[in-house]
């Protein structure tokens, strides 16, 4: 899933940054949708132009993401006795 | 600010099919810290499509785990398909059990059940939680605008938003 948009995003997001600082890019296929200053406005000017279609949003210079969920990843959600 | 006081009861059924009834306490410390919760579209998103002329399919209702220990909201990838989320985001969750694996990120809207307020969790993760009886785990990135106070003597908790 959104495997181009990625590989673009990550070939383009040191220079989109140095324009851009800060802000969350929308992009699509192979193409730059648009720069905007919130999350919110991503998301909406990403389905203005795609409706329910997936799309990548994410922010210029945002350290890695450090998800942890140690009751998905450790799968303990439930045991039983 | 909404506050919302949840007394879980329950009750269980014994190796020899005796019901019993368990006290408040034993109830939530089975069940967690759960809420009936109801998923929709991200609202940035559903706006657009409404403006569209678009249509959304509709929400869909079920349990929410409380869970603090998680740094992110997930949804039930089932549910996320039922719902038509758009995928806006790919990232690698690691397993102790199994190899890492790529989720989708969603942004979802939450209406608490019993709340009159939406939240948004603009990068929930999808994951399979829908064999856990779940909908939802309500992570960190949600519970940073909550105070959330966890009675574990009386069996209650309350959330305020």
């Amino acid at each position: 899933m959104l495997d181009k948009e990625r590989a673009y995003f990550s070939a383009h997001a040191a220079e989109w940054g140095s324009i851009h600082p800060g802000a969350f890019v929308v992009v699509k296929d192979e193409s730059l949708v648009g720069a905007y200053a919130t999350i919110d406005e991503a998301l909406a000017g990403g389905a203005h132009e795609f409706g329910l279609q997936a799309f990548l949003v994410r922010q210029l210079g945002a350290p890695p993401e450090r998800i942890t969920i140690p009751a998905l990843t450790l799968g303990l959600l439930r045991a039983d006795s | 600010m909404p506050i919302l006081n949840i007394q879980l009861t329950g009750a269980i059924e014994t190796p020899d099919g005796k019901r019993v009834t368990l006290s408040g306490q034993a109830a939530l410390l089975q069940r967690g810290p759960v809420v009936q919760v109801s998923i929709s579209v991200g609202q940035a998103i559903a706006q657009q499509v409404l403006q569209q002329g678009g249509e959304l399919p509709p929400p869909v209702a079920g349990l929410a785990l409380i869970d603090t220990g998680a740094t992110t909201t997930c949804i039930d990838e089932e549910a996320a398909q039922v719902l038509k989320l758009p995928a806006i985001d790919v990232v690698t969750v690691a397993s102790a059990s199994h190899a890492s694996s790529e989720r989708n990120v969603y942004p979802i809207s939450i209406e608490v059940v019993g709340l009159p307020i939406v939240v948004n969790a603009p990068r929930s993760i999808g994951a399979e939680l829908k064999a856990q009886g779940l909908l939802l785990l309500i992570g960190r990135d949600v519970l940073q605008s909550c105070v959330l106070v966890y009675n574990g003597p009386a069996g209650l908790f309350t959330l305020t938003l």
